[in-house]
């Protein structure tokens, strides 16, 4: 319960601005419903009309006085309001169409919006896929339902309400009939859609596994190729395939059997209805006229009573994906935001020094990665952090840029805690080059100028010249305007990641984090890197994790983390003469991650 | 449609059942306005057993729709679920008797989506033809042909809105499927901005890029917004539209009725029945113009199914073979390859022999041909000219359990597999027992942390084998390498990961316990190669020299260079403390 009102809390959010156009499309929809159920009493009437008519030519007395009247009124009125009926429904359509659209344009909006806005831990801590599928799958499933599911339960709900209300009023004996069979057609639906959503969600769980299955070998297929493994393979996958194919038969067929039963139902309880109508007439003794016109009413009425029935049932399942996303969207909406701190200090430009003092960091409570790190380093020097994978050199790197904030202690910039500065000064000053680069759909200039987009073409040049990569742009027949997306190949890894070093030295940092491994590149480009990580960490302020033994033995500064913990710090002749951990490192070939 | 043939013959009974279940459902559904007018004619007439018999007919008639319904799901299922794992069981098959060269040409990405997706579609189309699309031509024939029976003289009426309702599908329908290709590809679009939104977070935040990134967003979800809207409208007018071609129906049925109720009065009691008909055919219409759409999406996976069935394995073994115990002798005769698509050869004029029992070093830069060399040998492709042969067979034409057995080949990117770890060896051989897991891991050094584990070899591997590091990974890759005691082994960069000490450790057990194995070791240091009986020395695909350590650095200036840099990086650095 508490799910469902933070569903439609999210729904009243994004809906509200619109308040205008939903009354009129309500309004509008209640009057077609109202027209839909009102058309068939003139056309019961014209038939009685005829049926007299017919009755009044048949008896001598009374052949000259018949009149067609009375039927040709009932007949106008019947195409009045079956106009009158496709006339709103149309309006309320095109009104419904338009703040759908918007509304769910909104919502997507506001939700890239706000991802831009949360912590990083958020998007480390869920995985891609899973944050991806708030776009294409819950926004997808809202506006599905708004679209479909919003008009029917309002028409629905009021052509049921409305057809009970006709019904009573003109034959109540007829109409409790006509709705005798309702609970138990309703115990039926019910006891179905439980089955159907249970089997429906293991047939997504057996299909994720088969997928999760079918992945692995066909992207291991060098392995199993090698070892001769096609026919284990395959023993493998029928294993998976059936299982998929077993529940997914249940899946099917319980949410087929929703369809054809609620139709049958239907029909049954028509059938209900025209003999008890029958049994009525010849009970009451009602003459035939009023029980034709009575029982082609209610022929009528029973199938509109029947239809939201049937058409909600059908529309359960989509209604509740909607009600599952909303809740989702909803629960990233109150995700804690990175605070921007608006009235803080402006970071202007590094004076002294960067300095953590005593830093404590976890990123899950009780689990402690750096257990009070102090490091320093003066302006326009380099800090070299080596150590063992796990040690926290990454760890520490995301503190600088506030990425993640300390549990205690403080990450300062000349005494001043990085949390007492705006944020967007700070990270204007902090500029990261990390080991995974990536390209943002555009042109290599846009990714080039990407921090510095009202950069001139001569600075964006001067940057790509830098970073060795400028040669290799101009000989791209469309040079800089080159169009390129991060999955396809133009670049390889090595150059992008020679691309994102021009964006950061086109940026100009004051403070530089740079994590040097280089993922597996060719020789060439490799020495390329190189050069370009020297361009950009020339004369500037640095923390490296260093790889390359020559950063190391360059920097001014070297500090060993170990499982948390600075446990040497100095210059690499320093370090050697003490003959610990680092000694340790260096003579066994530098092995650092 | 053909691929779906021979797997629809293994289910004729059920097809047979979804058949006639369908049939005798809409038999029903078509028969009971019928059954209702000849209840409204008596009640006219009077005659209440007639009208009560007929009464009794309509509820049997629904009875019978539900069940005839409901067998109908049953079958239909039944026919869709074996015919679609059928068909991806064979689709499965296919991909296993694959080439290399197959795989990557189709990208194993797509090959999962034409398995698990595409599939689905198919079986949305399997199971539509049996649930709705066979029931269509029933509804719409019989609906207008009772319809006629009914009252006759209406016949045009039928035709009338039957053209109608066509028109107005077949002018909005091509329109809106164009719109939906369209949305689908701004959808696409937006996806790919929210995706590097998410991959890129840390270098947006770092340069502040947060506003520009909304706007980005903004512009293509604005557009997305567009095109809904106007698929919106066009719904707006098709639905109101197709309801005031039924109203209009109806008005002139009863219309149509009332002026010549004088000469047949009977008509009457036919207006009720005659519109039900009216309006299961102009529904029926109207709905399977919409399945027909789905249909549409269904035969484009059908298609892409088709083309992996269809392509030709560009490498298969001769089944005939006979099975025969390789040894470890390798002979590469004037070798040259160029993978498929590519220009230039990746390998050229390659020519040596390699006795059972010598290692070998191969050493090279990025691009050299190293690799392939090694997928040459395991005759994961074939060269494009010359005879690579093992054990002095042609691989052309050797038995492949047999090079299987003979030969292992283990990646720079150890690839292991969800399951146990004991799974993962035994791929290396299938027979082995737990005393050949701990030989075979005290030669890799995998010993030493998988004999920490309480359950050893039976510990879990996860998914994408996250629970362990890059060098426990190679580690178990090479303890699955050596565990089949191959003749041929070849370490493909495969001790990238490890530290200079457990490498050294690697190459001395080999040593010690594979002496029979002939081995081959890429790399791109010489220091890992440096005491191999020979060295192969590759540049741009050619052999450029081959001989021990000391004989290369006499006549080999290539050799010689290399050394040179990769000593004089060490020197440099040492020259500084």
């Amino acid at each position: 319960m508490k799910d469902f009102k933070i569903a439609c809390g999210y729904f009243w959010k994004y809906l509200k601005q619109y308040w205008s156009a939903v009354t009129i499309m309500i309004v509008l929809t209640l009057l077609a419903t109202f027209f839909q159920v009102i058309a068939p009493i003139y056309m019961g009437n014209a038939v009685t009309a005829l049926t007299k008519y017919v009755a009044q030519l048949a008896d001598p007395a009374t052949r000259t006085s018949a009149s067609m009247a009375a039927f040709y009124t009932a007949l106008k009125l019947m195409a009045l309001y079956f106009l009158l009926n496709v006339l709103a429904q149309f309006i309320a359509w095109m009104i419904m169409s338009k703040f759908n659209a918007d509304a769910t344009n909104g919502m997507r909006k506001n939700l890239f919006a706000k991802l831009q806005r949360m912590k990083i831990r958020y998007f480390d801590t869920h995985q891609d896929g899973k944050i991806l599928s708030l776009f294409t799958s819950d926004i997808d499933n809202i506006f599905n339902a708004l679209n479909n599911a919003v008009f029917e339960i309002v028409s629905q709900g009021a052509l049921y309400i409305g057809t009970l209300i006709v019904m009573f009023s003109i034959n109540v004996k007829l109409a409790l009939i006509t709705v005798a069979s309702t609970p138990f057609v309703l115990v039926i639906a019910l006891i179905i859609m439980s089955k159907a959503r249970k089997y429906l969600d293991a047939q997504q769980d057996e299909i994720s596994n088969l997928n999760g299955y079918v992945n692995e070998q066909i992207n291991g297929e060098q392995v199993i190729l090698s070892n001769g493994l096609q026919q284990e393979s395959i023993a493998g996958f029928k294993k998976y395939n059936q299982r998929v194919k077993d529940t997914m038969f249940k899946g099917q067929f319980y949410s087929g059997l929703l369809f054809p039963l609620m139709q049958g139902l239907s029909l049954l309880n028509l059938a209900i209805v025209i003999v008890g109508g029958i049994w009525l007439i010849v009970a009451d003794s009602m003459n035939t006229a009023t029980g034709l016109g009575l029982i082609v009413m209610f022929v009528q009425y029973s199938q509109t009573y029947f239809q939201p029935l049937t058409q909600l049932t059908s529309i359960y399942s989509m209604i509740q994906l909607a009600l599952t996303g909303a809740r989702r969207l909803a629960k990233v909406e109150a995700q804690p935001e990175e605070d921007l701190v608006l009235d803080g200090k402006k970071q202007e430009g590094l004076r002294s020094e960067v300095a953590l003092n005593d830093v404590h960091f976890s990123y899950d409570e009780g689990k402690e990665i750096l257990h009070g790190i102090d490091l320093s380093v003066k302006k326009g020097q380099m800090l070299a952090l080596v150590g063992p994978t796990g040690s926290g050199k990454t760890t520490t790197m995301n503190l600088f840029n506030r990425f993640y904030d300390v549990d205690s202690g403080s990450v300062t910039f000349d005494g001043v805690d990085v949390r007492d500065l705006t944020l967007k000064s700070l990270r204007s000053k902090v500029g990261i080059v990390l080991q995974d680069s990536l390209l943002f759909t555009g042109t290599i200039a846009d990714n080039i100028k990407y921090g510095k987009p009202d950069a001139s073409d001569e600075e964006m040049i001067a940057a790509a010249k830098q970073a060795q990569i400028h040669d290799f742009v101009v000989g791209l027949p469309d040079g800089y305007a080159t169009k390129v997306s991060d999955e396809q190949s133009i670049f390889s890894t090595g150059q992008k990641q020679l691309v994102s070093i021009a964006r950061t030295l086109l940026s100009d940092p004051d403070l530089l984090i740079l994590d040097e491994a280089t993922s597996n590149v060719d020789t060439v480009t490799e020495e390329k890197i190189q050069q370009a990580m020297d361009a950009v960490l020339a004369g500037r302020t640095s923390f490296v994790i260093a790889h390359r033994l020559k950063t190391i033995v360059n920097a001014d500064k070297i500090a060993v983390l170990r499982d948390g913990n600075v446990i040497e710090q100095g210059s690499h002749a320093e370090l050697l003469a003490q003959k610990g951990f680092y000694y340790d490192l260096y003579t066994n070939q530098m092995v650092l991650d | 449609m053909e691929i779906l043939k021979p797997h629809l013959k293994n289910y004729l009974g059920a097809i047979f059942g979804a058949v006639i279940s369908i049939i005798v459902a809409a038999g029903a559904s078509l028969l009971q306005p019928r059954v209702l007018q000849f209840i409204l004619d008596n009640l006219l007439k009077n005659d209440r057993q007639a009208m009560f018999n007929y009464g009794m007919i309509l509820i049997a008639l629904a009875v019978i729709g539900v069940i005839a319904g409901i067998l109908n799901v049953y079958f239909a299922a039944r026919v869709a679920q074996g015919v679609t794992s059928d068909l991806r069981e064979q689709t499965y098959c296919k991909i296993q008797t694959f080439s290399l060269s197959n795989i990557e040409k189709f990208s194993a990405s797509t090959l999962v989506v034409r398995l698990i997706n595409d599939m689905n579609q198919v079986l949305n189309v399997v199971m539509t033809t049996f649930m709705q699309v066979l029931r269509m031509p029933i509804m719409i024939i019989g609906a207008f042909v009772l319809g006629i029976v009914t009252i006759p003289r209406f016949w045009w009426l039928q035709v009338v809105m039957f053209l109608a309702v066509a028109l107005v599908i077949g002018l909005t329908f091509p329109q809106l499927g164009k719109m939906f290709d369209r949305f689908q590809k701004k959808l696409d679009r937006s996806n790919t901005i929210a995706k590097e939104a998410m991959q890129g977070i840390r270098v947006i935040k770092s340069f502040n890029q947060q506003k520009n990134e909304e706007v980005r967003f903004g512009e293509v979800s604005d557009e997305m917004n567009a095109l809904n809207i106007k698929i919106g409208y066009v719904f707006s007018c098709l639905l109101p539209a197709f309801f005031l071609v039924c109203n209009v129906g109806i008005t002139a049925v009863v219309y149509l009725v009332g002026i010549n109720v004088e000469n047949a009065p009977s008509e009457l009691a036919a207006i009720t029945s005659y519109i039900g008909y009216l309006m299961q055919m102009l529904f029926t219409l109207a709905f399977g113009g919409m399945t027909m759409a789905m249909y549409a999406r269904g035969f484009v996976s059908l298609g892409r199914i088709k083309e992996v069935l269809d392509t030709k394995p560009d490498l298969t073994f001769d089944p005939n073979a006979p099975e025969v115990e390789l040894d470890g002798a390798v002979e590469f005769d004037d070798v040259s390859f160029a993978y498929p698509g590519a220009e230039h050869e990746t390998l050229k004029n390659i020519s040596f022999k390699v006795a059972p029992g010598e290692s070998i070093g191969i050493i090279g830069a990025t691009g050299s041909g190293k690799s392939t060399l090694a997928q040459l040998m395991t005759r994961l492709y074939d060269p494009t000219s010359g005879v690579v042969k093992v054990g002095g067979v042609d691989l052309r034409e050797v038995n492949e359990g047999s090079l299987r057995k003979a030969v292992s080949l283990v990646l720079q990117k150890a690839l292991l597999f969800s399951g146990k770890i004991s799974d993962n060896l035994r791929q290396g051989d299938r027979n082995a027992t737990t005393k050949d897991f701990r030989w075979a891991a005290r030669i890799s050094q995998a010993a030493e942390f998988v004999e920490r584990y309480d359950d050893q070899y039976e510990h879990q591997v996860e998914e994408r084998s996250a629970n362990f590091s890059g060098g426990q990974k190679q580690r178990l890759s090479i303890t699955r390498g050596v565990v089949g005691k191959p003749k041929v082994l070849i370490l493909d960069d495969s001790t990238s990961a490890l530290d200079a000490k457990s490498e050294k450790r690697v190459k001395e057990a080999l040593e010690k316990e594979l002496t029979q194995t002939t081995t081959f070791v890429i790399a791109e240091k010489i220091f890992s190669v440096m005491d191999a009986d020979k060295i192969m020395v590759l540049d741009q695909g050619q052999l450029v020299a081959l001989g021990s350590h000391q004989e290369l650095l006499a006549t080999s200036q290539v050799y010689r260079e290399i050394y040179e840099t990769q000593r004089a990086k060490d020197k440099i650095e040492e020259g500084e403390l």
